[in-house]
């Protein structure tokens, strides 16, 4: 790691108050046009904690977590992360809060032009001098890290999809990050990969004692991996809380999403489909 | 909508674009600037030569091909109506002049365009669809830097090559018309040609293929970078930047060519 990125980690580390918000949301409001997907959020995760956020398609979970990664601008509100205000920030201080985030996306988003090593090597070689021998040898590191070994050559179209998001958290975690952010770390995976991701979130946290945000509709993978969780609606945060919490949370809309009740059915959709079986 | 109203909203389109553009062309200046082969991020300059074999290399035998065609038209076009003044001479300085100023560049551009153009708009809208632009962002690597820089490097270098080579085609097919109309040497058809043109036509000419080269780049990632949704919007970005393109190039032509035209005679 170069000079600048640790004393910038440094800096962080001191300016983090024991229990102070590594990363903290105020008043975040975000609109597309017309429609207002995010209305005035306000929302603090914890140094070494896991959150996940939890809520219906389309609620706005996505929408949060770039907010919360500082990869879009909100309408209006604010993000501060590891004591940055992101909007507020500099070009440059907004990079050394970029170099303390590992971020591993829905779809993987793996450089198709480069091998899986070039990937995850890639961090490293844009942000330290270390040598190359020295580069290759973390990033095998780093691969055996996610359960992948021997894969250095191979193109991320020869992955399969599970072996592509592990790839992807590799790359995340080239630079030893504070904060890892996953959005829908097992969907599209069948569950026995799906608990394998489980897993090596679980180890994550156990060993490197990392602050996650994670953004899951998978209940069973949720209430395992959380420390806390935040479900959202509509735009809105319904409840915050521990697992326990949240099962036992009064607001119907959580209790619907938690028992899989479905809305109810609208009249339009149902004569539609009762016209097809006759 | 009113037809003011609908008028009033297409100009606004079009200078929010302008406006786009330009503020990408500075921004990424100092990313190209700062790529050299000795030092820097050793990454960078590995990407440029890959872009300057897609976007050059790759580009030289069809540009050729057309541009030998072309001069080959043109001599054949001008030696019919020459030949009724007894002015077939005149061929020579024709295409000569015509290639160097004018087509050269410009057929280099179109066959860039065609090939590297549309190709350079579809690689970074489905990087952005596919996520890996906004990782690029998340990796503290400004997709400019990343991105645009190489292949800007890149275009920078090819467009100037390949104007000269697809000015050398063209010329080339020329000097055929001469030998089997005028029973002239390609030597002697090479020297009277380099008798003609000027410093003027030769530097024209380059500078249009800069400028050209800079146009394809900046609208091609441009066009990419401004992709929101599915995959579906790849498609439409690759058809824009090269329709935005060939317009752009074609007016950039109009205004280099009136800059010499009045400042250097």
């Amino acid at each position: 790691m170069t000079g600048d990125s640790r004393s910038a980690r440094e800096g962080l580390v001191r300016r983090q108050a024991v229990g102070e918000p590594m990363v903290r949301a105020r008043g975040l409001r975000v609109r597309y046009g017309s429609r207002e997907v995010l209305r005035g959020l306000d929302l603090d995760v914890y140094r070494e904690e896991t959150l996940v956020i939890l809520g219906p398609s389309g609620c706005g979970k996505s929408t949060l977590l770039r907010q919360l990664e500082a990869l879009e601008r909100p309408t209006s509100g604010s993000v501060t992360i590891g004591g940055v205000d992101v909007l507020k920030a500099s070009r440059r201080e907004l990079e050394k809060v970029r170099r303390m985030m590992g971020v591993s996306f829905q779809s993987a988003a793996m450089f198709n032009s480069m091998t899986v090593g070039d990937n995850v090597a890639l961090p490293l070689r844009e942000h330290t001098d270390l040598a190359d021998s020295t580069i290759r040898l973390m990033t095998r590191m780093k691969l055996q890290q996610v359960g992948l070994s021997g894969v250095e050559d191979l193109y991320p179209a020869q992955l399969s999809g599970g072996m592509r998001k592990r790839a992807s958290l590799a790359r995340a975690l080239a630079l030893d990050p504070e904060i890892l952010f996953f959005d829908e770390p097992s969907a599209g995976l069948d569950p026995i990969i799906g608990a394998g991701i489980d897993q090596l979130i679980l180890r994550l946290k156990e060993v490197f004692r990392m602050t996650m945000i994670i953004v899951t509709h998978e209940m069973q993978s949720a209430f395992l991996i959380a420390d806390r969780m935040c479900m959202l609606d509509r735009g809105r945060i319904l409840a915050v809380g521990t697992a326990e919490q949240i099962r036992k949370h009064p607001h119907p809309r959580v209790q619907q999403f938690l028992q899989r009740i479905p809305d109810p059915f609208d009249e339009g959709s149902s004569s539609y489909i009762t016209g097809f079986s006759g | 909508m009113s037809f003011l109203e609908a008028v009033g909203r297409h100009a606004t389109r079009q200078v929010e674009y302008v406006g786009g553009l330009s503020i990408q062309f500075w921004q990424s200046l100092r990313f190209a600037l700062r790529i050299n082969p000795f030092s820097g991020r050793r990454l960078r300059w590995t990407r440029v030569t890959a872009q300057m074999a897609e976007i050059g290399v790759r580009s030289l035998p069809v540009l050729c091909l057309v541009a030998g065609a072309t001069g080959m038209i043109m001599a054949l076009q001008s030696g019919a109506e020459l030949r009724k003044f007894g002015a077939m001479e005149a061929v020579i300085n024709l295409v000569g002049t015509s290639m160097t100023r004018e087509l050269g560049p410009l057929i280099a551009a179109i066959v860039v365009i065609g090939r590297s153009g549309s190709a350079i708009s579809a690689e970074v809208a489905t990087m952005v669809v596919t996520e890996e632009v906004d990782a690029l962002r998340a990796m503290a690597l400004d997709p400019l830097d990343f991105v645009l820089a190489p292949k800007y490097v890149a275009m920078l270098v090819m467009m100037p090559c390949l104007t000269v080579a697809g000015v050398f085609s063209g010329i080339l097919a020329g000097g055929v018309f001469a030998y089997f109309s005028l029973g002239m040497t390609l030597l002697m058809y090479f020297r009277r040609t380099a008798a003609i043109l000027l410093l003027r036509d030769i530097v024209s000419g380059l500078v249009k293929a800069v400028v050209f080269g800079s146009i394809i780049v900046h609208v091609g990632c441009l066009e990419g970078f401004r992709v929101r949704g599915g995959p579906e919007e790849v498609g439409r970005a690759t058809t824009d930047a090269v329709v935005k393109s060939i317009f752009l190039v074609i007016l950039a032509d109009l205004i280099c060519t009136a800059f010499f035209y009045f400042f250097w005679r």
